[in-house]
């Protein structure tokens, strides 16, 4: 089962890509006790980039009103119960789950949204890393508990990236394989 | 998440796709769905389908089970507003299916491939929840 990369993946998605790598991805793994290969370190990455993503979507919304605005905002509350549920599964496992950087840190790594347009093509570049960062992490995490909780995530995930697609005006599901293949 | 082995998963998720796929059919026939709501829905559904099999044939598949046409869809069937939310209640639970077997399959690769056709679940359940008038984000 090779993944599948698209054109348009390739070409839009590298920006969010770049963008949430150096607020995302390549922050350290959570201090503490938990064990190495327990996960911690996998979940720690995907709260970073959790943080990042709110951080985006604070950045998006002076740019969106009506409708938009107000599904965005719907976005930004599961988020946070994202990284709710997030801290607390690194917590269990024995590691101090990262903090966020500061608003004006994330926002030096955010492109220039001049439009509602914009805003909402950001969106959907960050709804598709983070349905990829998830189901990385499918196929990563050691337990099954675990990947129970990045499944139900990145269902989530996939409703956002189907509910920002709408906004733009294009058909809910990008593909039937969303950012892979079987 | 009980037990279950490889194959009886994707035995499971084959049968439960083609009960949608007769489903969108069905709705079709009877003009109960609009077709730009049904049309690509049931061709990533069939999408789904193939690839199971795929993954079946390599796998020492049995013979997929057969099924009967639930009464449910009848009753669904007598006017769009019933057919979609209907359509809503099996595309939650599908995607219900996906998650639970994204979790277990021993396969980390698969897991993967499984992951993505669960994202793609969740947008059919966006589609619908639209199609119905409603926010396409449950609070």
């Amino acid at each position: 089962m090779p993944p599948s990369l698209t054109r348009r993946e390739a070409l839009g998605g590298a920006a969010a890509a770049l963008v949430l790598a150096s607020c995302g991805g390549s922050d350290p793994a959570p201090a503490g006790r938990a064990r190495p290969g327990s996960g911690a370190a996998l979940l720690g990455s995907l709260l970073a980039l959790e943080h990042a993503v709110v951080a985006a979507y604070r950045a998006c919304e002076p740019k969106l009103d009506g409708d938009p605005l107000r599904e965005v905002r719907a976005i930004v509350d599961q988020e946070r119960g994202h990284v709710t549920r997030l801290q607390g599964l690194i917590r269990d496992l024995g590691g101090d789950p990262p903090h966020g950087r500061s608003a004006e840190e994330y926002a030096r790594t955010f492109p220039l949204l001049g439009s509602a347009d914009d805003a909402l093509h950001f969106a959907d570049e960050l709804e598709q890393r983070q349905v990829r960062a998830y189901l990385e992490a499918l196929g990563e995490l050691p337990d099954l508990s675990l990947r129970g909780a990045a499944a139900e995530i990145a269902a989530d995930e996939g409703e956002h990236l189907a509910a920002v697609r709408l906004m733009r005006g294009l058909p809910a599901a990008e593909g039937p394989f969303v950012t892979g293949a079987l | 998440m009980a037990a279950r082995s490889k194959v009886d998963t994707l035995e499971e998720l084959l049968a439960a796709e083609a009960r949608l796929i007769a489903m969108y059919e069905a709705g079709l026939r009877r003009g109960v769905v609009p077709a730009g709501v049904a049309r690509p829905i049931l061709a990533e559904e069939r999408e789904h389908a193939r690839a199971l099999e795929r993954e079946l044939a390599g796998g020492g598949s049995r013979n997929p089970r057969a099924s009967v046409p639930s009464p449910a869809l009848t009753a669904a069937l007598r006017d769009a507003d019933s057919f979609a939310r209907f359509a809503l209640d099996m595309e939650t639970e599908m995607r219900a299916a996906y998650v639970d077997a994204a979790a277990t399959i021993g396969d980390a690769e698969l897991r993967r491939g499984l992951g993505s056709i669960l994202a793609c679940e969740s947008a059919h359940v966006v589609a619908l929840r639209n199609s119905l008038g409603e926010r396409p984000l449950v609070d």
